[in-house]
């Protein structure tokens, strides 16, 4: 009879050990199951704005090609300004910067506005007359953004 | 419960990782860079401004724009280092009332760990943007030769900042940590830091009890930042040079230089040759100037010699003093972004004989460290659940005795995959599954783990059964191969057992085999893969000529087609892929004509009893 009886408790003890367990992997395996859910939604999320920034990485690298344009294209003496060739060819870059534009990638506008460092990079200040401290002077390198997001500050001249 | 991140606090840059479900990574700024400058200032305005931003402002505001505060923290003003330095930095120091060193910014005077925890701060913020949910504990990393009043001067940043700094842990151990590498008891490990400003050597000795840093040494003034501006000088010289114009005056051009060199700087870690194109680059009284230079790896390479000696100098240097030989050495870390560099790969293999472990982001890996030790306290490096990959791919040999994979490599197991197959010949009654593993295409080529067969398939021509294999894969690497006839449902499986546990050489030994027989297999299989197509088009060519015999209308083609029959039979017996695949396409072209007639016997057949208007047969005649 006691024999039994410890037998019945060593049971008890057993299944509710069991039972401990099984609540234990049930609860590990649904959190398992509930981080891997939440894992591909932040995936999906990620993999949107993936997509949205793609091309960011190669606009980058194009830009300082259109910067050399646009240099080019500063540096033409007089003369060469009416050639309707020339013309033609500064018409490609017209074309470039639609083409920018569709990919929501937009020229940050500084000059004469206040130095704001969330845009723009300082090279160098320099005395100016009739200018208020601080004020964009010169753009020496075009900045963009491309949805809003800063992928390159303006490299500026400002005002003492 | 809120996650410890791990930060490390750097010179130039700093960066922040935390673990999630077991695995570190890195999380961005506000400005979604991995990477954030060290820098705080304070405009003219009053504003406050960390990091990137403050950095592009430090040209006009250099007194007010605080960076590589990481020199002066913790230090007394008298300390040698703070005598050198405060002659290089352009913002003013002075002595605290305890002898440690104040830093002015905008008419005030701060701490060197109040700058630091405005950095800290930064990286809190965004954390918790990023996240989305509150950080309140940190790991730092320190220098291993930071001194007690260093460490403590970090740990108040820390604190300052809102942060509850468990641990303030050595970079270099960070650095072992992120690559393992101190589970392995009773071994010295080098870490070799190359960063943008310094450069830091630290031997570790890794014990049953401790990680302990057994000797220290580097140049606190020698790093990448060094290599961008001889790049620069020497641009300049040789414009000089050859057009005899200074360009270090002119702050559009030296602007554009520095952003060419740096860029060419970092093309040559994985290019020989790179192009610096500047047009326009200048002008004078007889037109625009251009620069155009190539410059080769071989070329940096010499500009640069000499920081690199002085950095494998001073790896000698600490080693003597440790009295440990390069043997002594078991692993090898980089450290830092100038580490990309293969020539400075190339000098430390040199000097200790074997490869550095570089696969983590030198710029990330003192972070991701910093987090792995939060996750171990934390627990969570524990609590994952460690799973498998396999390690090779698994799969069966199919027609022409090609390895078709099932479950690829570095597959998480328990996994299962199912594929249907067929049979290959006509009243074929068993197949025989060949169970293999490894990369290579061709099954001979493939170690075999087993094979059965499974019989009792109903005779019917071929590709008509279905055949459904099944890999199943358990989390002690159990592999399962099952095979079921779907019109019996009668099925034949084997178990194999160790199909993951393949030692660390075997799997190096079959992975490397399949590299060298890359170009061989990819012809062999194509062959195969050509040869099998062939054999499907001359087996149903035969059948339809068999089922068309009773048409007068094919008779005329007939002939031509089982000409072109035994000729691509008598191709694909040899081993020229290209004759397999004109054949093909001859026969496939004769082939057509007979399904044209076909059609059109039937359409006629069809439009005789309906009156349906006839379809234009000229289209479906050269349709391939």
């Amino acid at each position: 009879m006691e024999k039994t009886k410890k037998d019945l408790e060593d049971l008890k003890k057993q299944f509710e050990e069991c039972q401990k367990q099984r609540d234990e992997y049930l609860n590990g395996w649904k959190r398992e199951r509930a981080d891997f859910l939440n894992y591909k939604k932040e995936e999906m999320e990620k993999i949107e704005e993936l997509i949205k920034y793609a091309n960011e990485e190669l606009l980058l690298k194009f830009l300082p090609i259109l910067d050399n344009f646009e240099l080019a294209e500063k540096k033409l003496s007089g003369d060469f300004k009416e050639n309707e060739w020339v013309k033609g060819v500064l018409n490609i870059k017209i074309q470039i910067l639609d083409f920018l534009k569709n990919q929501g990638v937009e020229e940050i506008k500084c000059l004469g506005q206040k130095f704001d460092p969330n845009f723009q990079e300082i090279v160098e200040d320099v005395e100016a007359k009739e200018k208020e401290s601080g004020i964009v002077i010169e753009k020496v390198k075009k900045g963009y953004t491309m949805y809003g997001r800063v992928i390159r500050p303006a490299k500026v001249k400002v005002a003492k | 419960m809120a996650k410890i991140i791990g930060i490390d606090l750097g010179t130039t840059f700093s960066a922040m990782a935390l673990v999630e479900a077991g695995q570190p990574k890195i999380i961005e700024n506000k400005e979604g860079a991995r990477t954030t400058p060290s820098v705080v200032a304070l405009t003219k305005n009053g504003e406050r401004l960390i990091g990137v931003i403050a950095k592009r402002q430090q040209v006009t505001n250099p007194q007010n724009t605080i960076f590589s505060v990481k020199r002066l923290i913790g230090r007394r003003f008298s300390d040698p280092e703070v005598v050198k330095d405060k002659k290089l930095l352009p913002y003013e120091l002075r002595e605290a009332k305890d002898g440690g060193v104040e830093i002015k910014m905008g008419g005030q005077w701060y701490k060197p760990a109040e700058i630091s925890a405005m950095i800290l701060q930064k990286l809190k913020q965004d954390a918790e943007e990023k996240l989305g949910e509150k950080i309140t504990e940190a790991i730092i990393t320190c220098p291993a030769y930071f001194d007690d009043s260093q460490r403590k001067a970090t740990k108040v940043a820390g604190e300052i900042a809102g942060l509850k700094v468990n641990r303030v842990i050595n970079e270099p151990t960070a650095a072992a940590l992120a690559y393992g590498l101190t589970q392995k008891k009773g071994q010295q490990i080098l870490v070799y830091d190359f960063g943008g400003g310094t450069f830091d050597v630290s031997i570790l000795d890794i014990t049953e009890e401790t990680i302990k840093v057994i000797g220290t040494g580097g140049d606190t003034h020698l790093g990448g930042d060094d290599f961008d501006q001889k790049i620069m000088d020497w641009l300049i010289k040789e414009f000089k040079k050859e057009q005899g114009i200074d360009l270090a005056k002119d702050q559009l051009a030296l602007q554009r230089i520095k952003e060419a060199g740096e860029k060419a700087k970092i093309e040559l870690s994985t290019t020989m040759e790179t192009e610096i194109n500047l047009p326009f680059i200048t002008s004078d009284s007889s037109g625009p100037k251009h620069f155009y230079l190539k410059l080769t790896r071989a070329q940096l390479e010499n500009l640069v010699e000499e920081y690199i000696k002085k950095s494998i100098n001073l790896v000698k240097q600490i080693l003597e003093e440790t009295k440990l030989g390069v043997k002594d050495i078991e692993e090898i870390v980089l450290v830092g972004g100038q580490t990309r560099m293969p020539k400075i790969q190339e000098e430390v293999k040199k000097l200790f004989g074997k490869e550095a472990n570089k696969s983590i982001n030198p710029d990330e890996v003192v972070a991701i460290g910093a987090a792995i030790q939060g996750g171990i306290l934390q627990g969570d490096m524990k609590e994952v659940l460690l799973l498998d990959v396999t390690p090779l791919s698994l799969g069966i040999e199919t027609l022409g005795g090609v390895s078709t994979v099932l479950i690829p490599k570095n597959t998480t197991v328990p996994t299962d995959k199912s594929q249907i197959f067929s049979t290959a010949g006509d009243n074929q009654t068993s197949v025989e599954i060949h169970v293999l593993q490894g990369e290579r295409p061709m099954a001979q080529d493939n170690k075999t783990l087993g094979r059965f067969i499974l019989d009792g398939i109903p005779p019917s021509p071929r590709g008509m059964p279905q055949i459904e294999v099944t890999f199943d894969i358990d989390a002690n690497g159990i592999l399962n191969v099952s095979a079921k006839d779907k019109a019996t449902s009668k099925s034949q499986s084997i178990r194999i057992e160790g199909s993951i546990g393949l030692s660390k050489e075997e799997i190096e030994k079959l992975k490397k085999e399949a590299e060298l027989h890359v170009e061989e297999d990819k012809r062999k299989k194509e062959l195969i893969e050509n040869k099998n197509i062939a054999d499907n088009l001359i087996y149903t060519c035969e059948k339809t000529l068999k089922e068309a015999q009773s048409n007068p209308a094919v008779n005329g083609i007939k002939k031509e087609v089982e000409q072109k029959i035994e000729e691509l039979k008598k191709a694909k017996d040899g081993d020229n892929i290209e004759k397999i695949k004109n054949k093909t396409q001859e026969l496939s072209n004769v082939i057509q004509k007979i399904g044209a007639e076909l059609y059109k016997t039937n359409q006629e057949k069809k439009s005789g009893k309906d009156d349906e208007p006839k379809s234009e047969e000229g289209e479906y005649k050269e349709k391939k």
